[in-house]
């Protein structure tokens, strides 16, 4: 295996008794990028982060991280985590927990926790028990990154966090980045593995649907535009345009879908007064369906051939 | 001494500090029970000893005279010693895996750079060092009622006795913790216990009575601890072997079921 492999899965598998959690996940991430795992909730995106970890074992397939097995100390030693599902044991302050797991972790200095705490301006002197939902993930994430691993594990890592702590979580996966490291990072809005991510997988129903460079996924992302203009305008202006969709012209107003790109559209639109305009982030669903479409299409297309 | 063992003892802290202030309440009511007794061995021994049938004083530990050892026998080293040291270890044993699952927070150590193995087994160790500490303190307590009221009990045999009441402590807190860690569940692990512990107590004590279970009597592990009598008859070297010995088995029984496992599902 090549070394400039972080992460490497064949054929994995998971289910729990009949229930499918992952199927035949095939998956290559490479050394010193950032890797967006995106996806509904159900999907898989935790049964793969939780098997590529070594608490899951696999029903069939086989998986490596940083060259060797989940299981092996010295492997784990180098990963970093933050759970979906992040729980703290509630009696503990949170000080003591982080000098805890970076003993286990072979030392992680005073400084190196201070500096990641006030970076996140996480109160560690408190129970955390005691902490909100945001504040706990706050000490989720020091604990993923304190040791400075050279593979992290994200899986949802702003969920419950407010926007500008985001900034901060993204600025630090950027710099991790930076130093040679690995990030592998879930997510169910585009928007954020947009921002940090390199590459994307698109996880669906247990199965990995795609993996794109994020720059071709926002070329292909579908977004609803809706446009005002100050007088009625007409549908044949806008009539087959490059990557117009669901086209619908009511009096003033226009209502359409775009696949990619808005070029044309907007060049047809110029012709007339814009008055207002209105373009909905691509929906995360939609790109699923698309994805689902093609692979649905080239499943027929193989069935009929 | 591991740093997972030194983090378990200090989450053991509150358990440790609760058990035993209950234990400790326990003890002081009924040494302070003993002087009446003393005073009255006629109505105690010869009423109400021999009015107890056979089987109920075989269920309570009730000895021939509540004087002395036989009082220390029936409080302490019989039932409730016996039923409060089973519970406390595996109330333990079933936190340290089973609890920790449940609750979410073994994600965090299980991801830690050591093997499965060593979490449990250090994990078991802190388990062991906390039920050790209760039945020192305890230990203590007792010897000291022993000497201050007079008892004339043999020190020697208390803390034969004492031992005994660890080992047994310690093979149900490993039996809890190898039915959490094989499971993952608090509730197998509390009814396995409850069931093994409560089972295992009735048939080495009414089950003495039955001759139809007698073969069935040296799976109980309360067979190596009540029968050979301790406060009586001293160390019973090789009946505490046998304790020793199953908690060792209940351990390696638990380390590969943990390890094969998925955890947290």
């Amino acid at each position: 295996m090549s070394t400039m492999t972080a992460v490497r899965a064949e054929g994995l598998t998971k289910f729990y008794g009949a229930r499918r959690g992952l199927e035949d996940l095939d998956l290559e991430i490479e050394r010193g990028e950032v890797f967006g795992y995106l996806g509904p909730n159900g999907a898989g995106k935790t049964t793969t982060i939780r098997l590529l970890l070594g608490l899951l074992r696999p029903t069939r397939g086989r998986v490596a991280v940083l060259g060797g097995s989940p299981d092996d100390p010295a492997v784990r030693a180098r990963i970093g985590y933050l759970p979906g599902e992040l729980r703290l044991e509630g009696r503990e302050r949170a000080d003591r927990y982080l000098a805890h797991l970076g003993e286990m972790r072979g030392g992680v200095s005073r400084e190196r926790v201070r500096e990641l705490a006030d970076r996140l301006e996480a109160d560690l002197s408190v129970r955390m028990g005691r902490l909100s939902r945001g504040n706990k993930q706050k000490i989720g994430l020091i604990q993923a990154f304190m040791h400075d691993p050279d593979l992290i594990i994200l899986d949802e890592p702003t969920n419950g966090l407010d926007p500008l702590v985001q900034q901060e979580v993204h600025a630090m996966v950027r710099r991790v980045r930076t130093a040679g490291g690995t990030v592998l990072m879930s997510s169910h809005v585009l928007a954020e593995v947009e921002q940090v991510a390199d590459r994307v997988g698109i996880v669906r129903a247990g199965r990995l649907v795609a993996v794109e460079d994020v720059g071709a996924l926002r070329e292909r992302a579908v977004r609803r535009v809706e446009l005002h203009f100050d007088a009625p305008v007409p549908e044949d202006a806008f009539r087959d345009l490059p990557g117009v969709r669901d086209l619908k012209v009511e009096g003033t107003g226009l209502r359409c879908t775009i696949d990619g790109r808005p070029d044309a559209l907007i060049k047809a639109a110029a012709r007339f007064t814009v008055v207002h305009m209105v373009s909905a982030d691509p929906d995360l669903e939609e790109i699923f369906l698309t994805y689902y479409g093609e692979e649905e299409a080239r499943h027929h297309a193989a069935a009929d051939a | 001494m591991p740093p997972l063992t030194r983090k378990t003892l200090r989450d053991h802290r509150r358990p440790l500090l609760g058990w035993g202030a209950g234990m400790f309440a326990l003890l002081v009511a009924y040494l302070s029970f003993y002087p009446s007794i003393e005073d009255d061995p006629v109505f105690y021994d010869q009423v109400l000893v021999a009015k107890y049938p056979g089987p109920l004083r075989s269920l309570v530990g009730m000895e021939d005279t509540l004087i002395g050892a036989g009082f220390l026998q029936m409080m302490i080293y019989h039932f409730i010693g016996c039923l409060l040291f089973v519970a406390f270890a595996a109330s333990l044993g079933r936190r340290v895996i089973a609890d920790a699952e449940e609750d979410g927070t073994l994600e965090l150590t299980a991801v830690l750079p050591i093997t499965r193995r060593r979490l449990l087994l250090e994990r078991f160790a802190g388990v062991a060092l906390t039920v050790l500490a209760f039945a020192l303190a305890t230990l203590a307590l007792v010897l000291a009622g022993n000497a201050a009221l007079d008892m004339g009990a043999d020190p020697g045999r208390i803390v034969a006795a004492h031992t005994g009441l660890y080992l047994i402590g310690l093979f149900f807190g490993a039996f809890a913790l190898a039915v959490g860690a094989a499971t993952g569940s608090k509730a197998a692990a509390a009814y396995a216990t409850a069931l093994y512990g409560g089972g295992g107590f009735l048939l080495t004590t009414l089950g003495a009575h039955v001759a139809a279970l007698s073969w069935l009597r040296p799976l109980s592990p309360f067979h190596y601890f009540l029968e050979p009598r301790p406060l009586y008859e001293g160390w019973p070297v090789g009946s505490y072997l046998v304790l020793l010995a199953a908690t060792a088995v209940a351990l390696l029984v638990a380390v590969p079921a943990f390890d094969r496992r998925d955890i947290g599902v």
